[in-house]
């Protein structure tokens, strides 16, 4: 959810509830307000009553003004039991219908006579004013959470867009490895912030860099003695006085010097990919690349008998990349498919619109599915190699957004790489 | 037949001097730019090795420096960075070919022959060796006076075996020369033992003596003398 929605939610959400809150007490204040008006005005127009009694007879009090109703009767000497207020429904004598009125009942003596009085008032002025300012508040209410939204979206874009602008900086961090540099801002906490983005940053970048330099150095540095290691076992195996014992010798330091140079020239290979050092982009034929790398292999193809189904379905499927990364993705995915094969077996190579799907023989994996791209997995039966191969694969594909698939099914392992126009 | 080194690792220029001058060069050496650039005019070089990393220059300069001096040797780069970029700059700074460290000296001297027939003999010239005899322009083949029908790939490796002759190749070296990258790693090297038995049969179906030993199951020897 984004930051916007979220704040903006919950505010409504507060705010509502606060004022569902608000809106029940004062409903119930105004309420209470209007009844205690009520009573007092009854208890006004007892006092006028009563005076009034006091003169005329009951008949004529009714032409009283201020009182809606008002009903006077003879009761026998009872006990005084002063004032009683209450609410009931009343027949209006205007349109027949009823209405909520307040009353006030007490009994009051004329010489010896006791009489019920009973005032009645509606209540309905005071009702209509009630339900007039609760309506005027939820009016407000809607008002004041249209313009807090508003508000917010103002708010959020004034003092977050500092916040936005080093997530769009930091997230160009991944491809530029600058140091995210933020300019002053006059709030404290993205200050803060940005300081410390800034260093972490600055941080990240140098590490980068020297291990970038460290192992571009390494890397170099460990081919001139290599090639004087290898130069040197060269020019001994040219000695006569050599038997096969030391040759063996030899052979065994020939083989390493070779392997080790082999690793450390992919270990470039893959930091260099990693370190994005190939931007060169230019289009490529798919069934081409592929054609022209079962050339290149045709000798270890043949050696083992492999047999090469090939299904292009896709024939001007075109690749936009490094023509160096094209070479190396199908370059390693067939030997792949190649080493890991069985003798007389099968390679089948689909060319589909969107991906690339390379089938081959062979048993199952000696380790997990999940290490398959890691770097030194391999198989335990072969040695000779390094498993770099489809790890190098694998960077490859990241370069450019492919995705990479495998499964195992049947005793074929399959590998469909997903290529985006 | 001189050959002018510039290369900084003493080890490293060593052991191509020897390897070199067995097989007949005489060799100018230089370790570091300014020598280089001082012997640049000595002799008439048939080809000129020339490192990247030099103290006191930049190789780089001295390859365009050297093509500008003497536009008939041969140039090859011996470098130690192997990138698209490195090599496509090389090339165009003048060299002829560009090989990375580490190399095998096999291939060191079976490119130095490439790169001389093709600036210096214009590929004009025939190589032999025994009843042996190849016309590189011509991609041909003759045992005697008969033609031998090679493929691209029997005929590079004859070539090689001729410019190391009298000398143990390793399988590897022929991997790396014939198939570059894609020679290692496979597992075996047995197509290499696959072409060559191919190439020695054919050779010797038209009337040609097995030159080809093999040597301890490291590689093989070119020579006349098997006995050797």
């Amino acid at each position: 959810m984004k930051l916007l929605t979220k704040s903006t939610l919950l505010i409504a959400t507060l705010s509502l509830f606060l004022f569902f809150i608000m809106g029940v007490i004062f409903f119930q204040v105004l309420k209470s307000i209007s009844i205690s008006d009520l009573n007092r005005e009854l208890c006004d127009l007892k006092e006028v009553v009563e005076d009034y009694l006091e003169i005329y007879e009951g008949a004529q009090i009714e032409a009283l003004t201020g009182i809606d109703s008002l009903s006077v009767e003879p009761v026998g000497r009872t006990v005084h039991t002063g004032e009683v207020f209450g609410d009931t429904l009343m027949q209006t004598m205007k349109d027949d219908q009823f209405r909520t009125y307040r009353y006030i009942q007490f009994i009051t003596e004329k010489g010896e006579r006791s009489y019920l009085v009973k005032i009645y008032k509606s209540t309905t002025p005071a009702d209509k004013l009630v339900e007039r300012v609760t309506l005027m508040m939820t009016l407000m209410v809607i008002l004041f959470l249209a313009g807090i939204f508003i508000l917010n979206r103002f708010i959020f874009a004034n003092l977050w867009g500092d916040f936005f602008e080093a997530i769009e900086k930091l997230k160009q961090f991944e491809t530029s490895k600058k140091p995210v540099i933020l300019g002053e801002q006059d709030i404290q906490e993205f200050d803060e912030f940005k300081q410390v983005i800034e260093v972490m940053t600055r941080r990240l970048a140098e590490d980068y860099r020297e291990l970038k330099e460290y192992t571009d150095h390494t890397t170099h540095e460990l081919q001139t003695p290599l090639a004087v290691i290898k130069s040197k076992t060269e020019l001994l195996i040219q000695s006569e006085n050599l038997g096969a014992e030391e040759m063996k010798c030899l052979q065994a330091i020939n083989t390493s010097v070779h392997q080790l140079s082999r690793l450390n020239s992919t270990l470039t290979l893959i930091t260099r990919i990693e370190n994005r050092q190939f931007t060169e982009k230019e289009e490529i034929s798919l069934t081409g690349l592929l054609e022209r790398h079962l050339d290149l292999l045709q000798e270890h193809i043949g050696l083992r008998k492999i047999n090469v189904e090939k299904q292009y379905r896709d024939e001007g499927k075109v690749l936009f990349m490094d023509q160096g990364l094209a070479d190396l993705l199908i370059a390693n995915l067939l030997k792949n498919a190649i080493i890991h094969n069985i003798e007389g077996g099968t390679i089948v190579l689909e060319t589909r619109p969107e991906s690339l799907v390379i089938r081959n023989d062979g048993p199952p994996l000696g380790f997990s599915q999940e290490e398959l791209f890691t770097r030194f997995v391999r198989d335990a039966r072969r040695t000779g190699n390094f498993g770099l191969g489809l790890s190098l694969v694998k960077k490859v594909c990241e370069n450019y957004g492919f995705k990479i698939e495998y499964s195992f099914d049947k005793q074929q392992h399959t590998f469909t790489v997903t290529l985006p126009d | 037949m001189q050959i002018l080194i510039v290369e900084d690792e003493a080890s490293l220029m060593e052991s191509m001097v020897s390897y070199l001058e067995l097989e007949g060069f005489r060799c100018e050496q230089a370790s570091d730019y300014h020598t280089a650039v001082c012997v640049l005019d000595k002799h008439d070089y048939i080809c000129m090795l020339i490192d990247l990393n030099l103290p006191g220059g930049d190789g780089m300069k001295l390859v365009k420096l050297a093509r500008e001096n003497q536009s008939e040797s041969g140039i090859i780069i011996i470098s130690a960075r192997n990138t698209i970029e490195q090599r496509v700059e090389g090339l165009d700074a003048g060299a002829d070919d560009y090989l990375v460290k580490p190399f095998h000296l096999s291939e060191l001297v079976a490119r130095v022959y490439s790169v001389a027939r093709r600036t210096r003999m214009k590929g004009g010239e025939v190589l032999s060796f025994g009843v042996i005899s190849i016309l590189p322009e011509e991609h041909t083949c003759f045992v005697g006076q008969q033609q031998v029908d090679l493929t691209r790939k029997e005929l590079d490796m004859l070539m090689f075996l001729m410019a190391n002759r009298n000398r143990v190749v390793t399988k590897e070296s022929i991997a790396d020369y014939l198939w570059g990258e894609y020679g290692g790693g496979y597992g075996s090297y047995d197509f290499i033992y696959t072409h060559l038995k191919n190439l020695r049969r054919k050779l010797q179906d038209a009337g040609s003596p097995d030159y080809v030993q093999n040597i301890y199951g490291i590689g093989y020897k070119f020579s006349l003398d098997k006995s050797l």
